[in-house]
């Protein structure tokens, strides 16, 4: 265990003084303190454009960040030798790619932290009310992002463990395109009578076996006040382990393959 | 390097996650997603894979807001066709934008004409869909409710029990505005139920009062008397029309609604060039007011029924309309008791594209959708007016309509093979190339329709 | 005295897509004794990496065998005995060099804080402990580099290049550690091109090019064959003929006669002859066989 925590600080460490991460979490940020003055685009109550621009700009940089910060993460020791130095201590593979991800993991939640606290502090400027309740109702779009976002680096590390940085970018770039679009893809094919079964059960196929980023979008009744969802922390668990359980696979092929590969 | 047993562990963890993850998904997260987190599900030919992957990088609010005002730009230059995909893109991206969803109705709806012009009807089912997409995601406010019922309730002006149920459920949300409470009343009359109607009235006005009472500004005032005026009037239109009488058990006679009166109806359809007509016919009522609803589609057309149309028939809202079906209505202004309009489709050939080979014609006349003075005559449910050749109480149950139908053929419509010099004709048997209008014995037979103001017992 | 490093056949093979497949490292017969400096040259691309990452079980042999420290290559318990030090190494460059030391004994478990500032003392890096990586110059990151690579207190550690792209000062600094380490009883392998370096300190070498060993053994033994080069005025080419001195050997300088002759020969023999001649000796001079020379010899023989 020691050897994870060392490495995952380490890379932690590392994450945040990477310039090119500041500089989307710097980007995401200034959006974000800019973002109550593009209100007027809405038809609609301020806060509500508010919100859901602030949410996307969170889930968008995050997005990046979780992508950028992983891709590079293993083939950058590997080039740089650090691994090699690292791989003669008595520090086993795998340990050094759970290290690795959950360094990435916690990178992420530092930097996702700093937005959420952003976007908590801009709303309750905006919001007249100055309710508390509604900055926690809020809190809780990040908090799943933030499940999302580790899925989506769990995915970019595991084809870090076989492919190069910039096809990796565009793998889990568009995994992550793929896994937030289909659901509602899949929906719409499955809710309509004609649709032929040759397409319904790739289709199906493809829902169940790939990761579900879009379960993660939970974006509509924080945005909508209106609309009420029951049972909703149920379902935050139940993506949560959702979330957990597909890590844990991408985790193990990762260091399958990882133990595998000549470095 | 891991050992075969750690490899072997591994690999049992990896397929208990993969099955528990999928048996999640499929089972409980799906299901839970699609009901109250998805966006909304796309009509593939409505959104473009571009436009989808807007919604999924969050900004929906922020994108739907500049689209719609993209799309304002477009409704000023008249650029008709590229307002309504954003109307859909805007709609799926920020479910809450109630006013893209009303105009949008609208739009889809009416598709950008005057009252008076002709519109496509072909996607008023589509207008529908996007109205119930609305009521369902907006539950909470009255407002897309009251817009679908206002769609059944003017533009299709038939199968009113549907303005009816949306006009109710309106007045369930809290957030109504109290002249449109109103407008459920109105659609009870037509519906056929005016003692509901005056009930709903009663109420209104009793919310009205109190309302005053607590606040005397001159709105609530104007809305108490309004309100005062309509329950004289119904109460008055309930007796004078015989439904008093009626749901007494009296006897109707001397109401203004008995005898019924013949509106003797007939009609004949002249091509006189390609997909031009001119329809032409008698109604033996002389006061203004009079609309004869004339439908003209395909013979075989889907969700269509003899004398109607299954509106409600789309769960999604499409863009295009169904290309290959025909299907014209308009209305036929009676003036001097006789109609004769021009119907000129040779102008819009995809609105109209004339592709079956054969067509019906069918005219239509409900006295629900009558203005007052001539419903003073015919009553709500049609028992003052009767047609000794078309009057009809199956196509509308419980209603008294005068409906007839007449086949023309594409041939005929478009005036080609053996009507390219001929000018096709079909009529109603009883139809006469005459201003005169005769009753069983001949003589003259005009409506003389009563004053409100005239009393039972002056009868 | 053991081995501290045996192999047996040790191969590597990879496969490439133009090639077919090639022997990276070809049936490997390696032989380090424990407490001596080993010294692993060849040109670039000959296999020394290779050979170090499957001796520290980095990568996996496809076929042969080997040993280190008695325990056979892939034991990760080896790992807690050795240590590596890479070619240019690159290092968290956020961290200080003290910071570094700390995170790379939480590997071992190593918190003893003692032990970290006495590494850094004895690379004489102790001024510097709370300067940045990336402030360091090169040679202080080869320094700090040797020092986590003393933190488990290795018997035997590898050193890939360590004085590459250094200047001169440096170069001694590191060498001196390096010959330290050995006093200490340590083993070291290291693994250069940098000839002149190695046969300073290396007690024993291995010349390997293209994934084969082509020479093996004492440094001393290696080196021999060096030539003895006399200037005589005086003697003419019939005189040479006696020694069986080839007229090749022989050239014609304004001072006398220049000539060599193998380093085993019988110096005095000739001397005696040439003052029997009453002919003058301008100057005697032994040319030692160099490594470079020995390098490449071999090299350029096999190619």
């Amino acid at each position: 265990m020691r050897p994870i925590i060392a490495i995952a600080s380490t890379t932690i460490g590392e994450a945040i003084r990477r310039k090119v991460l500041l500089i989307i979490l710097l980007i995401g940020v200034l959006f974000m303190v800019i973002a109550p003055g593009l209100g007027i685009l809405s038809a609609r109550s301020e806060t509500t454009v508010l919100k859901g621009m602030m949410l996307g700009i969170i889930q968008l940089t995050s997005a990046l960040i979780a992508i950028v910060l992983t891709v590079y993460m293993i083939p950058n020791e590997i080039e740089r030798r650090t691994i090699y130095t690292i791989l003669s201590k008595p520090v086993q593979r795998w340990q050094f790619l759970i290290g690795k991800y959950l360094g990435a993991v916690g990178a992420l939640g530092l930097m996702m932290g700093i937005m959420t606290a952003i976007l908590l502090v801009v709303f309750f400027l905006q919001q007249a009310s100055k309710d508390f309740s509604a900055l926690a109702e809020l809190a809780k779009g990040p908090a799943m992002y933030f499940v999302q976002m580790s899925l989506l680096a769990a995915v970019a590390v595991f084809f870090s463990t076989f492919v190069a940085p910039l096809v990796n970018f565009f793998l889990s770039g568009g995994m992550y395109l793929l896994g937030s679009l289909f659901n509602p893809f899949f929906q719409t094919l499955n809710d309509n009578a004609k649709t032929p079964m040759i397409a319904k059960i790739p289709a199906f196929i493809i829902n169940t076996v790939l990761p579900n980023f879009a379960n993660y979008n939970i974006q509509n009744p924080l945005i909508n006040p209106t609309q009420t969802v029951r049972n909703e922390s149920i379902y935050y668990v139940n993506i949560t382990a959702y979330g957990i359980m597909y890590i844990a696979i991408l985790m193990v092929l990762g260091i399958l393959i990882f133990d595998k590969r000549e470095v | 390097m891991l050992s075969k047993k750690t490899k072997s562990g591994l690999i049992a963890l990896a397929v208990v996650a993969a099955i528990g993850q999928g048996t999640l998904q499929r089972t409980v997260i799906f299901p839970k997603w699609s009901k109250d987190f998805s966006i909304g599900k796309f009509e593939s030919g409505g959104i473009s894979p571009d436009q989808l992957l807007f919604a999924m990088a969050g900004f929906r609010e922020m994108i739907a807001g500049i689209l719609w005002v993209r799309a304002d730009a477009f409704f000023d230059q008249g650029n008709y066709d590229a307002i309504l995909p954003i109307i859909r893109l805007v709609t799926a991206l920020d479910p809450g934008e109630i006013d893209v969803y009303a105009t949008g109705m609208w739009h889809i709806g009416y598709n950008f004409t005057d009252e008076e012009q002709r519109s496509d009807r072909r996607y008023i089912p589509s207008a529908i869909a996007l109205g119930k997409d609305g009521y369902r995601k907006n539950p909470d406010t009255y407002e897309l409710y009251f817009e679908t019922g206002w769609l059944w309730y003017h533009k299709i002006d038939d199968y009113y029990d549907n303005a009816v149920r949306l006009f109710t459920e309106a007045q369930t949300k809290p957030d109504i505005q109290p002249a449109r409470r109103n407008l459920l009343a109105m659609a009870l009359q037509r519906n056929g139920e005016p003692e509901k109607a005056l009930d709903k009235y009663l109420e209104l006005y009793e919310r009205a009062k109190k309302n005053y009472e607590a606040d005397s500004s001159f709105g609530n005032r104007q809305n108490m008397e309004t309100i005062e005026g309509n329950v004289d009037t119904t109460f008055v239109r309930l007796v004078q029309r015989g439904w008093v009488a009626k749901e007494q058990g009296r006897s109707t006679d001397g109401y203004d609604n008995s005898p019924p009166h013949d509106v003797g109806f007939s009609a004949k359809v002249t091509v006189p060039e390609a997909n031009i007509l001119r329809i032409e016919g008698s109604w033996n009522v002389k006061p203004v007011g009079t609309r004869v609803r004339v439908v003209l589609r395909d013979e075989n057309m889907e969700h269509a029924t003899t004398g109607g149309f299954d509106w409600d028939y789309s769960k999604d809202v499409y863009l295009d309309p169904p290309k290959l079906a025909t299907m014209m209505q308009d209305q036929l202004f009676v003036k001097n008791r006789r109609f004769n309009r021009k119907v000129d489709m040779s102008k819009d050939p995809t609105m109209y594209p004339f592709i079956q080979d054969n067509y019906v014609i069918e005219f239509y006349y409900n006295p629900r959708s009558a203005p007052p003075h001539i419903q003073d005559k015919f009553s709500w449910d049609g028992s003052g007016m009767t047609d000794k050749n078309y009057l009809n109480t199956e196509i509308r149950p419980g209603q008294r309509v005068v409906f007839a139908s007449l086949k023309i053929s594409r041939d005929m419509i478009r005036r080609m093979g053996e009507w390219r010099d001929k000018v096709p004709v079909c009529k109603t048997p009883n139809y006469l190339e005459s201003n005169r209008v005769t009753g069983l014995n001949g003589e003259d037979v005009v409506l003389d329709i009563p004053s409100l103001r005239s009393s039972i017992g002056s009868k | 005295m053991a081995a501290a490093i045996e192999t047996t056949k040790l191969t590597k093979t990879y496969k490439s897509r133009s090639l077919g497949r090639i022997n990276v490292v070809d049936n490997l017969d390696l032989h380090v004794e424990e407490g001596e400096i080993f010294g692993f040259l060849g040109p670039n691309g000959a296999g020394k990496t290779t050979t170090i990452k499957m001796l520290l079980g980095i990568i996996n042999p496809t076929a042969g065998e080997g040993y280190v420290l008695g325990k056979e290559i892939g034991d990760i318990e080896i790992h807690r005995q050795i240590s590596y030090l890479p070619e240019r190494p690159y290092y968290y460059e956020h961290m200080t060099g003290l910071e570094l030391l700390k995170f790379y004994g939480s590997l071992f478990g190593i918190t003893d804080q003692n032990l970290f500032k006495s590494l850094m003392e004895k690379v004489n890096l102790h001024r510097d402990a709370s300067k940045t990586i990336a402030q360091y110059s090169k040679g202080m990151q080869q320094r700090v580099g040797l020092a986590q690579s003393l933190l488990n207190n290795p018997k035997l550690l590898f050193l890939d290049e360590p004085t590459g792209g250094l200047d001169p000062i440096a170069h001694r600094e590191i060498r001196d550690l390096i010959l330290g380490f050995r006093d200490e009883g340590r083993t070291v392998f290291i693994s250069s091109h940098e000839l002149s370096e190695v046969e300073l300190i290396c007690d024993r070498v291995a010349i390997i090019n293209r994934g084969v060993i082509e020479r093996q053994g004492k440094l001393t033994e290696l080196l021999r064959g060096g030539r003895i080069e006399f200037v005589i005025d005086g003697v003419d080419e019939a005189f040479l003929k006696a020694f069986n001195i080839a007229d090749s050997n022989v050239r014609s300088l304004p001072l006398g006669l220049l000539f060599d002759v193998p380093e085993e020969s019988d110096t005095n023999a000739i001397i005696d002859a040439v003052r029997a001649k009453s002919a003058r000796v301008i100057s005697v001079v032994p040319r030692k066989k160099r490594l470079e020379d020995l390098f490449v010899e071999t090299v350029t023989n096999k190619s």
